[in-house]
């Protein structure tokens, strides 16, 4: 471990996270009736840290001798500094009455996880609304995959880096060039964000809302300027256009990148996305057809209307919702709580275990039964038309079951703090998967306002271990980490 | 696939089943209830299905069983058994629907121990000493005892002894596999024994003795008593129970050699070493909570029952001495993954299996290390020995496929508009033959409630849970049927 090193690049982190505070300020400006006093306080107090760690490593030049060990303690630590930082405007402004609410806050909008502790949103000041869509916008493509970009400086230094902060299994380059790679990215993502503005604009939505919906549905986060979130306008046009851009950014953006080339097929021949695509259509017919027959809703159009954006805002991680599905029938509920648990595809700005993960899984469980039947055979485990190596398999799994430890250890931690059994489950599945609201009294119209303090750090470190992939985040308190 | 030698084996198993309801018959007689006739009927008619099979299978050879043969027999022997077993509740008017006394027996066999019955008491004993010999005879397994008493079977007993007791690494006491059975037999035996004795000197009647011994040792848990051991309220019974149900989750090798005079096995062996961790660990907990959050006053009453809650459920036996709906969340979260967890492999409990648990956990750490180390060769081993990656991938499946089902399960049990606590702990408790769970399906409370669809859906769990998944799944898997 190369202490300098690690400080210096943390010192970018911070510094660009504090500098992208320029964006709330100069909207308070626009706007002329916003709070710009803790924002600024906060850009300074964050510089000022920034400054500290430029300092401590300034004897540090040379990016090219990141190793493995240096990249988990930037990765991990650079989200934690960033949430330290971004929680800052709501604590000094007030609207956080804690630091825990603030960290929690931030966290929640960086890792686009979406949970909030605010009871009544639209009281709050539009800067720092604005500031809350905004951390989402930062953390959905990565602070890190941001930092590559505009920084070309990282170079080859930067390949560790970029893996402890995307280690989706299997996913390819597009470029040999890590910084161009990095560009590309969110190239696709600043393209994807402005489509869904104007879509928005057209459909009547104010500039203000519009850039902070659409942040939170590229980054698959959550966080809604609005107290009813996108039920609030009751616009079949305003879900449907939200409902597509949010399913587009549960994919992989490798994939979207291949289709702007002109790849024809490059959706329909990639494995992950088709099975993606088959649990989104799966889920939709089921709820609609649980919907209709629960007499829910009376037309078709209303309940595919409904289940489409629900489902799709669960799978995709993202947390919006149009309507109370705590309501719903209990199956549904369990349903939700699967998506939460399947998420998106690798590569995109969605959490979860991810499509290719699941599908992996499905094909070593298929190889397993097979070879009962012929104990000498020897059984290969495909994905994309290429065998899937016994070590790819292998971390696949440790993954899963990392997942579920996870999980559990969280989900126990709630139960001990006297949370009820419903909202323990759901609060550490819709954390780790970084989707937001849960079920019981953390349901779609509630909020996290009530969960005691010691809960609220132990969900933000889910939020966090969900974002990261958890190797990052557990390979950080692995003693073996820190041994010379 | 060798049907006729399917045939001759499933039609001497039925036999045995219907012949073991001769001892239930004598405790009807001796108490001259109306339940005679039911198993004098049920008698006649297993014995008759069990001709005609035989007929249908008369000229098989027994070397011929193969691999798919021995999942085939395995399955479908537990099936007809739970369908034999089933015709006394039915006969008799017990139970009032064939889908409920066919759960009742599945429930029995696979060492369950979930009810449909509100008043047990009410039922005439001949009934319920047949409910508990069901557990006894399950425990152990139906091919295991088969296989104890019909030498013949010879070679062609290996697949059937694989596909009824799959534990992650084969392990055999002797090359033989009759010895082996046999072995198995004498050791569940011997704690049948020494537990009745043990109730008796307790002052507990012969019958009573009797039905809680096999509910233990196999690790069922069906009592002949409405309030279950709990009814007792006596500290001596507590114990003595929560001591067998512990025993019963241990591997029966280990058992073996125990009674050899061989301690060593035991106190070397990391898996009797992390299911004791567990669970002392887990009864310290579960005492500290229920003590802080003012369940019971004294150490000793939390210790207690603590103790015979948590033993009773990571065996997967399902007694209760309390009403665990009214501990804490936090308490009841714990007991439901011990469900998951389960016993150690070669013990009549059921679950996951502390030994697969283990192998899971070694796995994960060997490919953490590889994170940080790409290129180190790292072994996974469990005492002392390699596990190859062939046994680690069909570990890693076998989780696979046991969260699947659950999620598969309660995704079902919902549809039929269940609540969400009482379906997932109600799934998790048929598939890890457990028994009671939480809401609606409460150790105070009983199965009769569930839809008949649920019921059957249920007692099919049981069987994937009792034969460790892969032996029922690969008969819904295509290339089994395959030539």
């Amino acid at each position: 471990m190369n202490g300098f090193l690690v400080a210096k690049f943390l010192s970018f982190i911070t510094g660009i996270v504090s500098l992208s505070m320029i964006w709330p300020i100069l909207w308070a400006h626009f706007d002329g009736s916003g709070e710009v006093r803790s924002l600024v306080i906060s850009m300074i107090l964050g510089l000022t840290f920034s400054g500290l760690l430029f300092v401590a490593g300034r004897h540090h030049t040379d990016y090219k001798t990141v190793g493995i060990r240096d990249a988990f303690a930037v990765v991990s630590l650079s989200w934690i500094f960033a949430s330290v930082v971004g929680a800052l405007p709501y604590y000094i402004y007030g609207m956080a009455p804690a630091y825990t609410d603030a960290f929690f806050e931030a966290m929640s909008g960086f890792t686009t996880t979406g949970a909030s502790i605010l009871t009544d949103i639209e009281a709050h000041p539009k800067s720092l609304l604005f500031w809350r869509g905004l951390t989402h916008w930062i953390g959905g493509m990565g602070i890190i995959v941001l930092s590559l970009a505009i920084l070309p400086f990282i170079g080859v230094g930067g390949v560790h880096l970029f893996k402890a902060e995307v280690p989706g299994f299997g996913l390819e380059k597009m470029t040999p060039r890590l910084h161009q790679m990095a560009i590309r990215l969110w190239g696709i993502y600043f393209g994807l964000t402005a489509a869904q503005v104007i879509l928005l604009l057209l459909g009547g939505m104010n500039l203000f809302e519009a850039l902070t919906h659409s942040f939170s549905t590229i980054a698959t986060g959550g966080l809604s300027p609005l107290n009813k979130s996108i039920g609030h306008y009751n616009s079949p046009y305003i879900e449907w256009v939200t409902t597509f851009f949010m399913f587009f950014s549960g994919v992989n953006f490798v994939i979207h990148y291949r289709f702007l080339l002109r790849q024809s097929g490059a959706y329909r021949d990639d494995e992950e996305f088709r099975l993606y695509a088959f649990i989104v259509l799966f889920s939709i017919l089921f709820t609609a057809a649980v919907l209709l027959l629960r007499g829910y809703y009376v037309t078709i159009e209303e309940a595919v209307r409904y289940s489409a954006f629900q489902v799709i805002s669960i799978i995709t991680s993202t947390g919006f919702c149009t309507t109370d599905y705590e309501l719903w029938p209990v199956s549904v509920h369990f349903l939700f709580i699967l998506l939460m648990f399947a998420g998106g595809c690798t590569g995109s700005t969605a959490g979860g275990i991810k499509s290719l993960r699941v599908l992996a899984l499905a094909r070593h469980v298929r190889a397993g039964l097979a070879s009962c039947l012929h104990p000498q055979g020897q059984f290969q485990t495909k994905i994309r038309g290429k065998t899937v190596s016994q070590d790819a398999l292998a971390s696949v799994t440790a993954f899963f079951i990392l997942y579920l430890v996870v999980f559990i250890a969280g989900a126990l931690f709630m139960a001990a703090l006297g949370v009820d059994f419903v909202t323990a489950v759901s609060s550490a599945a819709a954390s780790i998967g970084n989707t937001g609201p849960g079920f019981g009294t953390v349901g779609p119209t509630e909020n996290f306002f009530h969960i005691p303090a010691a809960g609220k750090w132990v969900l933000s470190l889910l939020m966090l271990l969900g974002r990261l992939e958890l190797y990052t985040m557990i390979l950080l308190f692995s003693p073996r980490t820190w041994k010379k | 696939m060798h049907l006729p030698v399917i045939f001759k084996v499933l039609s001497l198993l039925s036999a045995i089943v219907s012949l073991s309801m001769v001892l239930p018959l004598g405790w009807s007689l001796w108490d001259g209830s109306s339940d005679g006739k039911a198993f004098l009927l049920s008698i006649s008619a297993g014995l008759i299905f069990s001709a005609v099979l035989f007929m249908a299978g008369k000229n098989a050879d027994y070397n011929d069983i193969g691999v798919k043969d021995g999942f085939l027999v395995v399955s479908l022997s537990w099936i007809f058994a739970s369908l034999i077993g089933a015709l006394p509740f039915y006969i008799s008017g017990t139970i009032p629907t064939f889908a409920g006394a066919f759960f009742e027996s599945a429930s029995g066999f696979t060492t369950t121990g979930a009810s449909v019955l509100s008043d047990i008491e009410a039922v005439p004993r001949g009934i319920l000493f047949w409910r508990s010999l069901t557990h006894w005879l399950g425990g152990m397994g139906i091919i295991v005892l088969s296989l104890a008493i019909l030498p013949f079977l010879g070679v062609g007993g290996m697949e059937l002894f694989k596909a009824e007791v799959p534990g992650p690494i084969p392990e055999k006491i002797t090359p033989r596999i009759q010895q082996t059975a046999l072995y198995l037999w004498g050791v569940y035996a011997f704690l049948t024994v020494a537990e009745t004795v043990l109730l008796l000197l307790g002052g507990m009647n012969l019958f009573e003795s009797l039905t809680h011994t096999f509910g233990t040792v196999a690790t069922g848990g069906f009592s002949p008593l409405n309030r279950s051991v709990g009814q007792y309220g006596s500290a001596y019974f507590d114990w003595i129970i929560t001591v067998f149900m512990f025993l019963s989750g241990i591997n029966f090798v280990l058992h073996y050699r125990l009674l050899r005079g061989h301690f060593r096995p035991l106190a070397r062996d990391d898996e009797f070493r992390t299911y004791l961790w567990i669970v002392l660990f887990c009864i310290a907990v579960i005492s500290a909570d229920l003590l802080f959050r003012g369940n019971y006053d004294s150490i000793a009453e939390a210790l207690r029952y603590s103790a015979f809650q948590v033993v009773s459920i990571i065996t997967t036996t399902g007694f209760a001495t309390a009403d665990f709906e009214l501990w804490p969340s936090f308490t009841q979260l714990i007991l439901l993954l011990l469900m998951f967890a389960g016993a150690c492999a070669g013990s009549t409990g059921g679950g996951m299996k502390i030994l697969r648990l283990l192998i899971l956990s070694r796995h994960t750490r060997a490919e953490l290390k590889r994170v940080l180390h790409p290129h180190a060769v790292i072994s996974v081993k469990v005492g002392g020995k390699v596990i190859d990656t062939r046994i680690q991938s069909s570990v890693t499946s076998f989780l696979i496929l046991y969260v699947a089902v659950f999620i598969a399960g309660v995704f079902f049990m919902t549809s039929l508009g269940m609540d969400m606590e009482s379906a997932m702990s109600g799934v998790a408790a048929s598939l890890g033959n457990v028994g009671p769970g939480l809401g609606s399906l409460g150790p105070m409370d009983n199965y009769s409630a569930v839809p008949e669809a649920g019921k059957w859906l249920f007692s099919l769990l049981m069987l994937m849970g009792r034969l460790e998944l892969y032996t029922v799944l690969l008969l819904f898997f295509p290339g089994t049927w395959r030539k």
